[in-house]
Order: structure tokens, then C-alpha cells, then sequence
């Protein structure tokens, strides 16, 4: 019944879909994991709306860190997301150590989400619609072409030249260590800056 | 311009349209938010926090993850 209710949030139908496309592209193990994700999502959801008619949300677990407290913070960050590039860059792609690492780090980075913001943040305004209809359209377009490159490959699990995809644009920077070193710390950051909003 | 430079100057377009954005939300008054402030608003709410943390776990798993 709270699964049911929580299928009202188009999050859970967004990760559906990419449960679906990323299992019939020949990486079931992402399928199933998305798969998870959106059946807890759901149920929490559901769950919480069935509670707490409302607009949902969690309350920030600290405030702002002092300036001195923060610089420290951030040097602890960036050394252990080196480390962490440096460590699982050095294993192959697809390869089972680097598999742990992706799933272990991502599994925490999503539990601390779901327990809410890490910082609080003032709520703001409401963007402007014509502004945010914007990046919609844009974000959507690259998302369409993507989608139109990968259905026009031979096959969806074999590269096309001429309709190459992301994944295939970005094979040759991922072949070599410091190539998937640079690309995991980028990764990692732009997570942590998730985790922060 | 062969299929494979079309393929391209489309992503090239995306990346120029998302700067383009980008740089007049921040550098001018226009009425548009910047991609901080979105992704800010999306993720007020658990659901949307948490589809924009596995969506970046997502980006992991298909570059890296068997």
C-alpha cells in the first residue's frame, strides 16, 4: 500500500526507466540496483505521505561549519577523494574491485542523502518557470540525443562510429589510468557537491 | 560532415547551450536560475534528493561498474 502511494513521485518512475534502459543495455547489475533504489524510494515515500499528508523533507543535521573548521574539512575531503581516485582508477574498468568501489562509495553518498541535508541551506525563492523551462529544454535535448545515438548503434550493447554515444566518446580518456583517475575524482566531487545542497 | 561530426556538434551544442546558461544566470539579470540553484530547489524534497544522489552514483556505475 506506502509502495503503491509512493509510485505518485516521478523520481521513482525516472529511476524505473533507468533501471530498465540500463538492464536491456547489458549491465544488469546497475539495472538491480537502480531497481532497489526505486522500490525503497517508493515505499518511504508512500510511507511518509500515508503519515504526514505534506510536502515532504528532513531537517539539516548541522548548520554552517566555522571558516577555519570548513578549510580543514574541505583539505580532508579533497586528499581522500585523490586517495580514492588514485586507488580505484588503478583497477580496470568493469572490473570486480573497481565495481566495489563505485557500489561502496555510492551506497554511502545515498545513505547520507536519505537522512536528509548534510548542511542547511535557505530554502530561496521559487525559480523563475520561463528560466527553469530553459535548462528543462536543454537538459532534456542532450538527454534525447544521447538516447537517439545509442538506439542507432548496430545493437545496443556494440558502439557505432557514426552515432557514437558518451560512453563511446569518452572510451579512449578511460583506457589509461590517469584518464579514469581524473574522471573519478571529478565524479567524486560533483557527488560531495550533491551531498552539500 | 558525415553522421559522426553531426553526432558531435550535437553534444557541442548541449555543452554550449548549458554555458550559455550557466553565464547568464550568474553574470547577468536575467530571469534564469543557475544549475546550482536547480539542482538546490530538486533536492529540497527526500524524493529528490535522493534521485539526484543515484543518478550521480548511476554515472559511476556505467563508466566504471561491471
Amino acid at each position: 500500500m506506502a509502495a503503491l502511494a509512493g509510485l505518485r513521485a516521478p523520481v521513482v518512475w525516472i529511476l524505473l526507466a533507468i533501471a530498465f534502459f540500463t538492464s536491456i543495455s547489458g549491465k544488469p547489475v546497475d539495472g538491480v540496483l537502480m531497481l532497489i533504489v526505486a522500490a525503497g524510494l517508493a515505499w518511504d515515500a508512500g510511507r511518509r505521505a500515508l503519515r504526514h499528508p505534506g510536502p515532504e523533507g528532513a531537517p539539516a543535521r548541522t548548520g554552517p561549519l566555522p571558516a577555519r573548521r570548513r578549510r580543514f574539512v574541505v583539505i580532508a575531503l579533497v586528499a581522500a577523494g585523490v586517495a580514492y581516485a588514485g586507488v580505484v582508477g588503478s583497477f580496470s574498468r568493469y572490473s570486480w574491485p573497481a565495481t566495489a568501489g563505485i557500489i561502496g562509495l555510492s551506497t554511502v553518498v545515498v545513505l547520507i542523502g536519505w537522512h536528509g541535508p548534510v548542511r542547511a541551506r535557505p530554502d530561496g525563492e521559487r525559480p523563475p518557470v520561463a528560466g527553469t523551462l530553459a535548462w528543462l529544454v536543454v537538459l532534456v535535448a542532450g538527454c534525447l540525443w544521447e538516447l537517439s545515438s545509442l538506439l542507432q548503434q548496430p545493437s545496443l550493447t556494440t558502439d557505432s562510429y557514426a552515432h557514437p554515444t558518451i560512453s563511446t566518446l569518452t572510451d579512449p580518456l578511460m583506457a589509461t589510468s590517469p584518464g579514469r583517475m581524473l574522471v573519478l575524482f571529478a565524479w567524486v566531487a560533483f557527488g560531495w557537491y550533491l551531498a552539500e545542497r | 560532415m558525415n553522421s559522426h561530426n553531426v553526432t558531435i556538434a550535437g553534444y557541442l551544442l548541449v555543452v554550449a547551450a548549458i554555458v550559455l546558461l550557466q553565464l547568464l544566470a550568474t553574470k547577468t539579470r536575467a530571469p534564469i536560475p543557475s544549475l546550482g540553484d536547480l539542482l538546490t530547489r530538486a533536492m529540497r524534497t527526500r524524493t529528490g534528493r535522493v534521485g539526484m544522489l543515484v543518478a550521480w552514483a548511476w554515472i559511476g556505475l556505467h563508466f566504471f561498474a561491471r
